[in-house]
């Protein structure tokens, strides 16, 4: 039998295989065996990158006053009686439960190891006496919690860096859950902190405005992102088992905008749920959930429309930390956000640190001057402090990079040192807080023996998990620090107060019992005497018998 | 169905960029850009495949600029040691005609090649040695990147050479066929080295023919060459084999040692599924490359195992390294000695340090060892296949370890790693960890599992896997073709998910 000559399959074979692989991209994003199958897509590299339409936004602080002053009015206008009660901001709903998590009682000896770790320390630059940091350590160690606002570009994406942030805080001063998590957004990604589902949204990045409809390019979060949704439109947030803290939450919030009135639809473990008309009104609004354990929250759009930010998922107290990840996000994303919307989310969630993390994309090879992004991170600085004004701000230097020689080796790239000292710049002359990220790095043996260690990728840019791990635990170190030091301070006084007061009671009653030593010495001294007289009154009495 | 046809516009510009040279993204076999790229190359290739100097040419032309989306500006080190070897090779061709010598152009040959191996290889070590003894800074040259496969096409190029003085072949009169020779894309990266006395029949063939049966099994290969390389050993390396030797999981004893055979999986899986995928590309277009691997932890004995290891690679250090230091033609002495050289000189190429001497000379002294043992044991045997069933698993039991002990040295970082390792396992051993140790890796323990049962049944595996792909035909084999692609890219996704770190190379892109 003659065989058929088959090489002319190459070609057309493999277009084929092309199209059945590009076809998997519609297989639905489903969990098979606890395990979550994502979206594949091979063209993702002809996909709409927002590396190379960046859109320039201008810092506008007038503007941003003005927005502010007028919310500020809507606010107070409430409190008119003539005027119709606007529609409640917030939704609660509080499954009934036994027992709320107490606050923890913080010892230095808890934050010890932390904080003797070899770190680089936060500098700060606040001009007052009793600084705004100094006011969010105190509280810190007062057990009070923390939220962290950590806005950042894809060094930070994907939860690298904050996750084991979170982990090591959390740890330390209480609290759970993975903090926010966008409600969808435009490209595949996947994170180990969280498991989202989303359907039937359309999915908006602050970095594409252009592509946004009117009504949903000016409301974006810091967090950048805005899915708009009809009927049918859900999202499932699970908590994953990642990370020790991550699940057993106890409270959740979802946060969203609806113009008109909508019904959504809100289910705690797929098998609670609840139903919430949300009256149509021109500010952000949060559907707040408090029950025994939270493991899943499933939002579902029953009628009307919805613009959603996302969802948080928390426990009762202690540190929550928000990833708000913006890939090519210079910081100056934050000019295309909403001031309201920033401020009234702001006061549902009640942010006490900021963190500003930018800058690894607008390094060039050599490059030393950086007077222009000097002046637009002090607007970014400016423009966050007026949308979270009970916040510290933390701006965290460049990180370590090196990019490939004329002759192929690996160099570095000769501008981190120059952009960190115009980051710190801004830092000073706003009197906010500045970490040195590359310094730390370096303390670690800097980018080349991050790659050689696997902790960063072969670009000598990105850092992966592990090398996020040891950037967080530098960073938590210098944040627990100061911490640690007060309730040294504190308990060291305590110590000192309670010898003091020992040694005052030894005193006292040391005199007591030389008193009392003396007045049993009087005593036994008039019972001799006593004695003594009676012997000889009754000697007396028997001599004169 | 709208969100899947949003491509960047204009898409031209970024179909342009990914065209050229991206050291951030190498092309290998298994990145999508070669799925597509090998499209495009499949609908000409059956227009030229009939013509055998249209075919080569047009063969050359890909390969060479897949050389350069590899490595950049090296491809002009690819044609300069083609040009050299070319000409070198004509010229000792036509000495050996007219019966004068030959040595002299064998030799320059050969210091030309080991040069450039020597300079990319131990450029940046010594440079380190020099600047570590008399401070930092004393030598001022940037850190030398290794171009990919230079090991590959320079190895190449010298059996060429040394084939040619030997009589074996006959210089080839095209160039265009000796660029072929060393540049033809799938073995590019990694290998197989082919040995022209059987590759060049097949480079000047006037036809290609690829039958049901060969196209089944180049399917078969390039499944069963995924799932080996981009599952099992990137999901055991990752998920398990790194974060052990990085002492991320404990110092628990048993899961060092579980870690050394997770290593031995893993380098396995990843080197003999790429090789396998290269073949299996290769096939398709009528291109037979050797086996580079035959079922290696079957072996009984080390001197087999050398036999079913990287065997284009130590075939090659038996023709031309160890046959030229005189083999087992001087005596006894000089045999055990030119064992230890070959695999000295064979650990020394994987990289200057400390750690690979010792795993080459662990081997060659292995070798030399088990030579006296042949000699002075007369009912010993060389291979596992002459041994009764007993003696057979009990040297395979003991060459196997031998083996994983060696990759310990291999690819440790540094002594320190290897002392922590073995000393976790002395003194830190307890089965009772086993527990633990499933709960925290079991997806990766479960694989290395599957890996090895695969490796266990590998002969029956891969024969069995063939005969079904043949069987069910050209829409059974693309379905399992995308189903496969499939698996890959959920995991990739997963491992990027758990790291952070997309993709990777294969390890022996290193060497």
């Amino acid at each position: 039998m003659k065989q058929r000559e088959c090489s002319h399959r190459i070609g057309w074979f493999t277009m084929l295989v092309i199209l059945g692989v590009a076809a998997l991209w519609f297989v639905p994003e489903v969990e098979l065996f606890g395990m979550q199958l994502a979206r594949v897509d091979i063209f993702s590299e002809l996909r709409q990158n927002a590396d190379d339409e960046v859109v320039e936004y201008e810092a506008d602080i007038e503007r941003l006053e003005q927005e502010l002053a007028s919310m500020v009015e809507v606010d107070s206008v409430v409190m008119v009686d003539t005027l119709p009660v606007l529609p409640p901001a917030r939704y609660e709903w509080l499954v009934e439960r036994e027992t709320v998590a107490p606050r923890r009682v913080l010892h230095s000896s808890d934050l010890e190891a932390v904080a003797n770790r070899l770190s680089v320390a936060i500098e700060d630059f606040d001009t007052l006496e009793h600084s705004r940091l100094d006011n969010l350590v105190e509280r810190l160690a007062l057990g009070q919690g923390l939220r962290i606002a950590f806005m950042g570009d894809s060094f930070v994406e994907g939860d690298i860096l904050t996750s084991d942030l979170r982990a090591e805080l959390q740890e330390l001063f209480g609290g759970r859950g993975v903090g926010f998590v966008a409600c969808d957004i435009p490209f595949a990604t996947v994170r180990k902190s969280v498991k989202r589902n989303s359907s039937g949204w359309s999915a908006y990045s602050v970095m594409k405005p252009k592509s946004a409809p009117q009504d949903v390019a000016d409301k974006f979060f810091v967090s950048g992102y805005l899915a708009k949704g009809g009927v049918g439109a859900t999202t499932r947030w699970n908590s994953t088992t990642a990370f020790e803290t991550l699940d057993s939450c106890t409270r959740a919030r979802v946060l969203l905008y609806s113009k008109d009135t909508s019904l959504v639809r809100v289910a705690i473990n797929d098998s609670v749920v609840n139903e919430v008309e949300v009256a149509g009104d021109d500010r952000v609004r949060e559907i707040y959930v408090e029950a025994p354990l939270i493991e899943a929250l499933t939002i579902t759009v029953l009628d009307g429309e919805v613009l959603c930010y996302g969802a948080s998922m928390e426990g009762d107290c202690g540190v929550t930390v928000d990833n708000f990840s913006v890939r090519s996000n210079n910081g100056h994303a934050i000019f295309g956000t909403g001031a309201t919307v920033n401020r009234q989310i702001d006061e549902f969630l009640g942010y006490d640190l900021v963190v500003l993390q930018y800058g690894l994309n607008i390094m060039q090879q050599g490059q030393r001057k950086y007077t222009n992004y000097r002046q637009q991170l002090c607007n970014m600085i400016a423009y966050a402090e007026r949308c979270f004004p009970n916040a510290v701000i933390l701006v965290l230097g460049v990180s370590d990079r090196w990019v490939k020689g004329e002759s192929g080796g690996y160099v570095p790239i000769g501008s981190v040192d120059a952009l960190t000292a115009h980051q710190r710049a801004a830092a000073d002359s706003t009197n906010v807080a500045f970490w040195n990220t590359s310094l730390a790095m370096e303390a670690l043996g800097g980018m080349p023996q991050f790659v050689s260690n696997g902790w960063a990728a072969n670009d000598y840019t990105h850092i992966n998990f592990a090398g996020g791990k040891r950037i967080a635990r530098a960073l938590a170190s210098a944040i627990v620090t100061p911490v640690y030091e007060t309730l040294k301070a504190k308990e060291d006084e305590e110590q000192r107060r309670k010898e003091a007061e020992e040694r005052l009671r030894a005193e006292v009653q040391q005199r007591f019992e030389l008193q009392s030593q003396r007045g049993i010495e009087i005593a036994v001294e008039q019972e001799i005497i006593h004695a003594e007289v009676e012997e000889t009154v009754s000697d007396v009495v028997a001599e004169e018998e | 169905m709208q969100e899947f046809l949003m491509f960047e516009t204009p898409l031209w510009p970024r179909i342009l960029q990914l065209l050229e040279y991206n050291p951030a993204e190498p092309l290998t076999l298994t990145t999508g850009f070669f799925l597509v790229a090998f499209m495009l190359f499949g609908l000409v290739y059956t227009l030229v495949k009939g013509r055998a100097r249209l075919r080569t040419l047009y063969v050359v032309l890909v390969s060479l600029y897949f050389y350069y989306k590899l490595s950049g500006v090296y491809i002009l080190l690819l044609l300069f040691v083609a040009i050299s070897d070319y000409l070198i090779g004509r010229c000792v061709g036509g000495r050996r005609e007219k019966g004068s010598g030959t040595a002299w152009f064998v030799a320059l040959s050969v210091v030309i090649n080991v040069a450039i191996l020597v300079y990319f290889k131990a450029t940046n070590f010594f440079v380190d040695v020099v600047n570590n003894l008399y401070g930092s800074g004393t030598l001022d040259i940037e850190s030398v990147v290794v171009p990919a496969g230079v090991s590959f096409f320079v190895f190449q190029s010298i059996a060429y050479v040394v084939d040619i003085a030997r009589g074996t072949i006959a210089p080839l009169r095209r160039f265009s066929d000796y660029l072929f020779l060393l540049s033809f894309f799938p073995k590019m990266f990694l290998g197989p080295l082919v040995k022209a006395k059987d590759f060049i029949p097949q480079i000047e063939a006037e036809k290609v023919v690829v039958t049901r049966e060969d196209f089944g099994r180049a399917i078969s290969l390039i499944v069963g060459g995924l799932v080996k390389y981009a599952i099992i050993a990137k999901a055991v390396g990752t998920l398990f084999v790194s974060p052990a030797f990085a002492g991320e999981l404990g110092d628990s004893g048993l899961v060092a040692l579980v870690a050394i055979y997770g290593f031995t999986l893993q380098i396995y899986c990843d080197f003999s599924g790429y090789s396998d995928i290269a073949q299996g590309v290769a096939l398709v277009m009528g291109f037979r490359l050797p086996d580079n691997f035959n079922a290696p932890y079957h072996s009984a004995t080390i001197t087999e195992f050398w036999r079913r290891w990287h065997i284009s690679l130590s075939t090659w250090l038996k023709d031309y390294l160890y046959i030229s230091l005189g083999g087992n033609r001087k005596g006894a002495f000089r045999t055990y000695f030119n064992l230890v050289i070959t695999m000295f000189l064979g650990g020394l190429w994987h990289g200057v340090g400390m750690t690979f001497i010792l795993w080459g000379l662990l081997h060659g002294v292995a070798l030399a060892l088990h030579k006296v043992w042949l000699s002075i044991v007369p009912k010993a045997k060389a291979v596992g296949a002459d041994m009764k069933p007993l003696w057979r698993v009990l040297g395979t039991l003991f060459t196997f370890h031998i083996v994983a002990f060696g990759w310990l040295l291999f690819t440790a970082e540094d002594m320190g790693v290897v002392e922590s390792m073995l000393s976790r396992i002395a003194y830190n051993f307890s089965f009772g960890d086993f527990g633990a140790m499933v709960e925290s890796s079991w997806v990766a323990l479960l694989l290395m599992v599957v890996g090895y049962l695969m490796h266990l049944t590998s002969r029956n595996f891969d024969e069995t896997l063939r005969r079904v792909v043949v069987r069910v035909g050209v829409v059974g084999q693309w379905l399992l073709v995308v189903a496969v692609i499939w698996l890959v890219m959920q995991s990739n996704l997963m491992l990027e998910a758990a790291t952070g770190v997309a993709g990777g190379l294969p390890m022996y892109a290193a060497f």
